[in-house]
C-alpha cells in the first residue's frame, strides 16, 4: 500500500493538467448546456493519451487519474470509454465510443464510431455508419446522440460482457469523480466572494457543514476510483459506481441550492458539471443496477 | 499508486488472526457488553499481557520502549484486526495508540520510565480527562484548575464523559494553570489520588462506558506535568492528530454488515429494498476505509495529516451510520437478542460522530483548512 504517485504518473498528471487547464473554464458567451471540444479531444488524440492504459508503465489507474481531471472541464470530451473501456474490448475499435443503453439516446453517440450495446443482460458492440447516428437536443450537458434504426450487432462473449461492465463503471465512477469535484470547487469559488448579511455566504455554518459533507463524498469517490482502475476487480468496480451515482444525486441540488440565484443560470457553469452528473445517474442501471453487482460481487452468497 | 498489501503485512495480519482465534474464547461476541464494563476490562487485561508477550501489542514503537520500531501500517493492522474482533483490548488502545507515543515525544525522563513499561507490558488502562460539564467541543473554555502550592500542585474541578475511567490506573488530565487557550497544561494523575471520585454515567454504548470524575483538591507534585506549563494544546494536536483516525471503525461497521446480508440471506430476506441499502453501506464501509489509509499512508511518508484526516473521520461516521440504519431497519431481530455482535457494534456506533471531538467540528476544519471557505465571524 503506497499512495505515492509513480515518477510517470506525475509526470503525466502534469501533462494532462497543463493542456486541461485551457478548457476548464466556461466560454463567456457560451449559455447553453452541450459545451464539447473537437479542439480538446484532437490534442488528447495527438499526444496518444488515449492510450494511457496500455502502456505498462501508466495501466488503467493513471488513464483514470486523466479521465477524473478531464472531466473537471467546462468543455466535455469522450475520453471515459476511450481510457478505460476501449482497452478491454476484444480486438481494436476506433473511437470515439459510446454507450447505448436499451435504446435510448447517450453521451457521444451521435460522433461515436464504436458502440458498447447494452439490451437487458445482454452486450453487443456495434461500428455505425454515421447516417446510422443522429444528435438529439438535451439538457444533459453532453453532446447526446441517438441511433436510427437497425445496427449490426456483435454479441459479447459472457465473460467480456461481464469484464467490459465492470471497466463501463469503473469509467462511470471516474467521470463522475471529476465531475462532483469541479462542482464543488465551483460552489466553494461562489459562497467564498459572494456576500449577504455583510459577510461571505460560505462563512455561515449552514453552507459550510454541507459543503464539507459534499466534499467527503468527493474525495470518498475519488479512492474508491483510483483502486477499482487499479484492482479491476468487479466488487470494486461495482462500489465505485455505487457510490458515485449515490454521492452525485445526494449533493447535485445542494449545490445549486447553494448558489442562490445564479444557480438558476446558464451565466454560471455550474450546470455543466451537475447536468452531467445526471446523465450518468441513470446508466448501467442506475443506482438499483450497481447495488445488485455490489450484492453479486461484495456479499458472499449463504 | 499501489493498493496492495506486501507480503509481510499479508503475514502480519494473519498472524494477528491466528492469534484472536487461539485467544479469544468461544463466547467472546457475548461478553461484549460494553467495552469499558467490568468483565471487559478485566478481559483486556489479560489479553493485553498475552499480545505483549507475542509482540503483537506494541509493534510500532521504538525497540527501547518494547516495540520492533515497526511502520504505521503495522500499527493500522493491527487497530484494525482487533476493532474487527470487538476491540478485545479495551481501553489499552489508546495507550498503544497515542498515549504512549505522545509520552515519549513530551515527557520528562522519569515520566517515561513510569508509565510506558506497564502500557508495553498490557497491564495499564488510562482514561482521559478532556470534557468538562461546560467544556466538550469548547475544549478551551475548561475550567478544572490546577493551583501551585510549593513543589505541588492542587487540582480541583469535574470531567465528565470520561471514557474507562472506572478500572484507570491513571488520568491523562486536562487543567487550567491560568487562563485562556494558552493557560492549559496536562497532568498526569494516579487515580487511586486522595480526592478524586468516580461516577458511572448509564450509556447507551454499554456498561461502564463513560464516567463523570471529580477532583477536589486533588494534590500531585510538579513532576506530575508533561511538558511545561500551558504547553496542553500543543501536545493535544499532536496526540489526536493520531488520534482521529486511530479507530478503524469501518473495519467492524463492514464485518457487521456482512453478517446482517449473510443471515438475511439465509432468512429469504435479502430483496431489493435492502439490496441498495446494503451496497450504499458498504461502498461507504470502503469508502472510508480507503480515506483512512490515505492518512497512514500520509503518516508512513513523515507527513503530518491534515485536514484529510478530518474528512476520513467524517466518511466513517457515514459508514458507522449506513450499518447501523441497515440493520435496524432490515434485520432489526438483531438487536433484541439475535445477534451480540451486531448489536455490540450498533452501541458502539453511536460515538462515531461524538467522541474524540464532535463530528461537526470536523466539518468545521473540512471547510477551513480543506475547502478554504471563508471562516465564520466569532
Amino acid at each position: 500500500m503506497d499512495f505515492t504517485l509513480t515518477a510517470d504518473q506525475s509526470a503525466l498528471c502534469d501533462a494532462i493538467d497543463r493542456l486541461a487547464q485551457r478548457f476548464d473554464a466556461k466560454p463567456i458567451d457560451f449559455h447553453g448546456f452541450a459545451l464539447a471540444s473537437a479542439e480538446l479531444d484532437r490534442e488528447l488524440e495527438e499526444g496518444s493519451y488515449f492510450d494511457i492504459a496500455q502502456i505498462p508503465e501508466l495501466g488503467p489507474l493513471s488513464a483514470a487519474m486523466a479521465v477524473e481531471r478531464l472531466a473537471r472541464c467546462a468543455h466535455a470530451s469522450e475520453t471515459a470509454l476511450s481510457m478505460l473501456v476501449r482497452p478491454q474490448l476484444p480486438g481494436e475499435f476506433a473511437r470515439a465510443l459510446a454507450l447505448v443503453e436499451n435504446g435510448r439516446p447517450g453521451r457521444f453517440v451521435a460522433q461515436a464510431r464504436t458502440l458498447i450495446l447494452i439490451d437487458g443482460e445482454e452486450l453487443a458492440i456495434a461500428e455505425p455508419a454515421p447516417e446510422q447516428l443522429e444528435a438529439v437536443h438535451s439538457i444533459y450537458a453532453y453532446p447526446m446522440g441517438r441511433v436510427k434504426g437497425e445496427l449490426k450487432r456483435n454479441r459479447l462473449s459472457a465473460a467480456d460482457a461481464a469484464s467490459i461492465r465492470s471497466w463501463l463503471r469503473v469509467a462511470l465512477a471516474a467521470e463522475a469523480s471529476g465531475l462532483i469535484q469541479a462542482a464543488i470547487d465551483s460552489t466553494v469559488e461562489h459562497i467564498s466572494v459572494r456576500k449577504q448579511f455583510g459577510r461571505p455566504l460560505g462563512s455561515f455554518q449552514a453552507l459550510r457543514h454541507r459543503m464539507a459533507e459534499c466534499q467527503v463524498l468527493a474525495g470518498g469517490l475519488r479512492w474508491l476510483m483510483l483502486k477499482a482502475a487499479w484492482s479491476g476487480d468487479a466488487g470494486d468496480a461495482a462500489l465505485a459506481a455505487s457510490h458515485a451515482q449515490d454521492s452525485g444525486t445526494r449533493i447535485v441540488y445542494d449545490l445549486h441550492q447553494m448558489l442562490g440565484a445564479m444557480g438558476m443560470t446558464l451565466e454560471h457553469p455550474l450546470h455543466l458539471w451537475t447536468y452531467r452528473l445526471k446523465a450518468l445517474f441513470s446508466e448501467l442501471g442506475g443506482r438499483g443496477g450497481q447495488a445488485s453487482a455490489v450484492a453479486q460481487h461484495c456479499f458472499a452468497a449463504a | 499508486m499501489d493498493f496492495a498489501w506486501t507480503p509481510e503485512q499479508q503475514r502480519f495480519r494473519a498472524e494477528l488472526r491466528a492469534f484472536l482465534a487461539e485467544h479469544l474464547p468461544p463466547n467472546w461476541e457475548e461478553l461484549a457488553d460494553g467495552p469499558a464494563s467490568e468483565l471487559q476490562s478485566q478481559f483486556a487485561n489479560g489479553f493485553c499481557g498475552k499480545l505483549a508477550a507475542a509482540g503483537l501489542l506494541v509493534p510500532h514503537w521504538p525497540a527501547r520502549w518494547g516495540g520492533r520500531d515497526a511502520d504505521p501500517w503495522t500499527a493500522f493492522i493491527l487497530a484494525e484486526e482487533m476493532w474487527m474482533a470487538g476491540e478485545p483490548r479495551g481501553g489499552q488502545y489508546m495507550n498503544v495508540n497515542w498515549i504512549g507515543p505522545t509520552l515519549m515525544r513530551f515527557g520528562s525522563p522519569e515520566q517515561q520510565q513510569r508509565y510506558i513499561p506497564p502500557m508495553a507490558q498490557g497491564h495499564t488502562i488510562w482514561c482521559q480527562g478532556f470534557s468538562e460539564p461546560e467544556a466538550g467541543s469548547d475544549l478551551a473554555s475548561l475550567r478544572t484548575r490546577a493551583e501551585p502550592d510549593g513543589d505541588h500542585y492542587r487540582i480541583s474541578g469535574q470531567k465528565i464523559w470520561t471514557s474507562y475511567a472506572g478500572y484507570a490506573d491513571t488520568c491523562f488530565l486536562l487543567a487550567r494553570t491560568s487562563p485562556g487557550k494558552n493557560g492549559i497544561s496536562i497532568f498526569l494523575v494516579p487515580m487511586d489520588t486522595p480526592g478524586i471520585t468516580v461516577r458511572q454515567i448509564p450509556s447507551v454504548i454499554g456498561e461502564g462506558d463513560i464516567h463523570e470524575v471529580f477532583f477536589d483538591a486533588v494534590c500531585v507534585p510538579a513532576t506530575a506535568m508533561l511538558g511545561g506549563e500551558g504547553q496542553a494544546w500543543d501536545i493535544v494536536r499532536a496526540a489526536l492528530s493520531l488520534e482521529r483516525v486511530g479507530i478503524p471503525r469501518f473495519a467492524l461497521a463492514s464485518r457487521a454488515l456482512q453478517r446482517a446480508v449473510k443471515r438475511l440471506q439465509q432468512l429469504g430476506r435479502f430483496g431489493n429494498g435492502a439490496i441498495e441499502q446494503a451496497a450504499r453501506a458498504q461502498a461507504a464501509c470502503e469508502a472510508a476505509r480507503l480515506y483512512s489509509y490515505a492518512i497512514i499512508d500520509q503518516r508512513a511518508h513523515g507527513i503530518i495529516a491534515g485536514p484529510e484526516a478530518s474528512a476520513a473521520r467524517y466518511a466513517t461516521v457515514n459508514a458507522e451510520r449506513a450499518v447501523g440504519e441497515f440493520v435496524v431497519e432490515h434485520l432489526p431481530e438483531a438487536l433484541a437478542g439475535g445477534d451480540a455482535l451486531l448489536q455490540a457494534h450498533h452501541q458502539r456506533a453511536i460515538v462515531a460522530g461524538i467522541a474524540s471531538g464532535a463530528a461537526e467540528i470536523q466539518l468545521n476544519l473540512i471547510a477551513t483548512e480543506l475547502l478554504k471557505l471563508p471562516r465564520e465571524p466569532r
